[in-house]
């Protein structure tokens, strides 16, 4: 066995180098079409973070004091069950806010361990009626001043730009990256069927000795398979470089204060890697078994 | 060792290669294909190694049909079956020993046995002495050789071969039909089709004439015609 696969590593790193100018055409494609994958789901990633309280529709968020008294909250509640205005609430209690809490920053726990759930603040998330902002600023005024509030967050128009705006280039990312996906499979059916036709001799001899197709087989899609670990592999760095560039400057917006969470948790870059390393090498598969079932008829 | 039993085979549905052709060849026979170009030589030799499927009849190689057997079981098949071309098919880049390893490398064979048996094979066709040469260094008869020695290797029971002497001058070719003969006394059956007279009618051994796919001819010890 281990002589086969002596065989199989030289054989696929010979027709790899002869095949240079191809084969790092391939690769590059796959970079770049995993890079635009990986970003696209970054972004969307920091972007779920970021607005995460400010998901289905709600507008703003009141947040009680922790010691609120029970006759303040009972006050607004009775507000919020009764006014036209409010289509409909989640009250998030302290214990909740505190699970949130450590999960958005599961890798901060020196940050967690510095919270209690008797220090967190809970709070009444408001979807209502009329989303229009002026609506909602109104209504934020009016539960800012009832007893017991600390504070009301609204989803400011510049928070909806912002996540329209990344919804958008994630998408607009996922969908180029779609299409360089598929070109980069033909790319690497291209240079494997290239691989095969440079060596037609070898292979007819092959199967006149009585090698088996799956050992004609191996070397080809072994080649397709490191071209889209490789391209997978030069497409990693580029996540971090996007983590470390791109949704740093989402961090420090001074505008919107919630954009700070724009982030994604530690381990979320490293097993987006992972997901890009098994696209890469699906796609080189894939490619390469396109090739070898097409034109290596054994 | 081979049996053909009313073998037909026809190309796209209308070129005849081989029509209701039978015979039986014994194991150790050495077997001349002989015929114009076009009458089914090739074919003959391609639908023993499974490289064609006849339409119609049955044939057997060593106990087993192989016009029924199914395509992975083919490449054991092959393994005792050897193979010379016309044009030697050898593989440029590859030296002399290491194209006679590679047949047996893909059959999985283990490295020490290839390192015993390459130089064996290369001491019996003579080629010792030009083990490291790349095939544009050596003459055509060198390379077709080269060719038999990758085809015997493996120590088949049966040697195919389609005009070995096809691109050999006279001399030379004496000198492959000694190589071939002298593979077909260790015990392997050898089947080669051939154009070529002069070697048919000194061999003097059993000929096997086609001619626009019927097997017209069959006699032991014959001459060409």
């Amino acid at each position: 066995m281990i002589f086969r696969f002596w065989y199989f590593i030289r054989e696929t790193f010979v027709s790899l180098w002869r095949n240079l100018s191809l084969t790092l055409a391939a690769i590059l494609t796959v970079a770049i079409s995993l890079a635009l994958v990986g970003s696209s789901l970054l972004i969307r990633e920091g972007a779920d973070q970021a607005t995460a309280q400010f998901q289905e529709g709600v507008e703003f968020i009141v947040f009680m004091n922790a010691d609120a008294l029970e006759n303040q909250n009972e006050g607004i509640r009775k507000v919020l069950d009764t006014s036209p205005a409010i289509k409909e609430y989640v009250y998030v209690d302290k214990f909740a806010a505190y699970e949130e809490f450590r999960e958005l920053f599961v890798d901060k726990p020196e940050l967690v361990e510095s919270v209690t759930p008797e220090i967190m603040p809970p709070s009444y998330r408001i979807v209502p009626s009329d989303p229009d902002a002026d609506n909602v600023m109104e209504l934020a005024r009016q539960f800012s001043e009832q007893p017991g509030v600390k504070e009301v967050a609204t989803a400011t128009e510049a928070i909806r730009q912002i996540e329209d705006f990344s919804t958008r280039v994630s998408q607009a990312l996922l969908l180029a990256a779609i299409v360089l996906v598929a070109v980069s499979a033909v790319l690497i059916l291209n240079t494997v069927f290239t691989a095969i036709s440079g060596r037609k001799t070898e292979i007819e001899v092959m199967k006149l000795v009585g090698a088996t197709n799956w050992f004609i087989r191996i070397p080809f899609m072994l080649e397709g398979t490191i071209h889209g670990l490789m391209g997978a592999g030069l497409a990693v760095p580029a996540l971090f470089v996007v983590d470390n560039k791109v949704l740093a400057y989402f961090q420090k917006s001074e505008a919107v204060p919630l954009f700070r969470g724009f982030a994604v948790p530690d381990g979320f870059v490293w097993n987006t890697s992972i997901w890009i390393l098994v696209i890469g090498a699906a796609i080189g598969m894939i490619g390469s078994a396109f090739a070898v079932t097409r034109y290596l008829d054994v | 060792m081979i049996r053909f039993e009313t073998v037909t085979k026809t190309y796209k549905g209308e070129v005849v290669a081989l029509r209701e052709a039978s015979a039986e060849i014994q194991r150790g026979e050495f077997v001349f294909l002989v015929g114009p170009s076009g009458s089914g030589k090739s074919t003959f030799i391609r639908l023993i190694n499974r490289e064609e499927v006849p339409d119609a009849g049955k044939i057997l190689v060593a106990g087993k049909d192989v016009s029924s057997l199914s395509s992975w079981k083919v490449p054991y098949l092959r393994r005792n079956i050897g193979y010379v071309f016309q044009d030697y098919k050898l593989l440029p880049k590859k030296t002399v020993t290491e194209n006679v390893a590679f047949a047996l490398e893909v059959i999985g064979r283990p490295r020490p046995i290839i390192k015993r048996q390459v130089p064996a094979i290369l001491e019996l066709v003579g080629l010792s002495r030009k083990a490291d040469r790349l095939p544009e260094e050596l003459s055509g008869g060198e390379q077709q050789r080269v060719s038999i020695a990758r085809a015997f290797v493996n120590r088949p029971l049966i040697l195919l071969a389609d005009e070995p002497t096809g691109n050999l001058d006279p001399a030379t070719s004496v000198g492959i039909m000694r190589l071939l003969d002298r593979i077909n006394r260790s015990g392997t059956t050898v089947v080669m089709a051939t154009h070529d007279r002069g070697i048919v009618d000194t061999m003097r051994r059993r000929v096997i004439e086609l001619d626009r796919g019927i097997l017209v001819r069959d006699e032991s010890r014959g001459v060409y015609e």
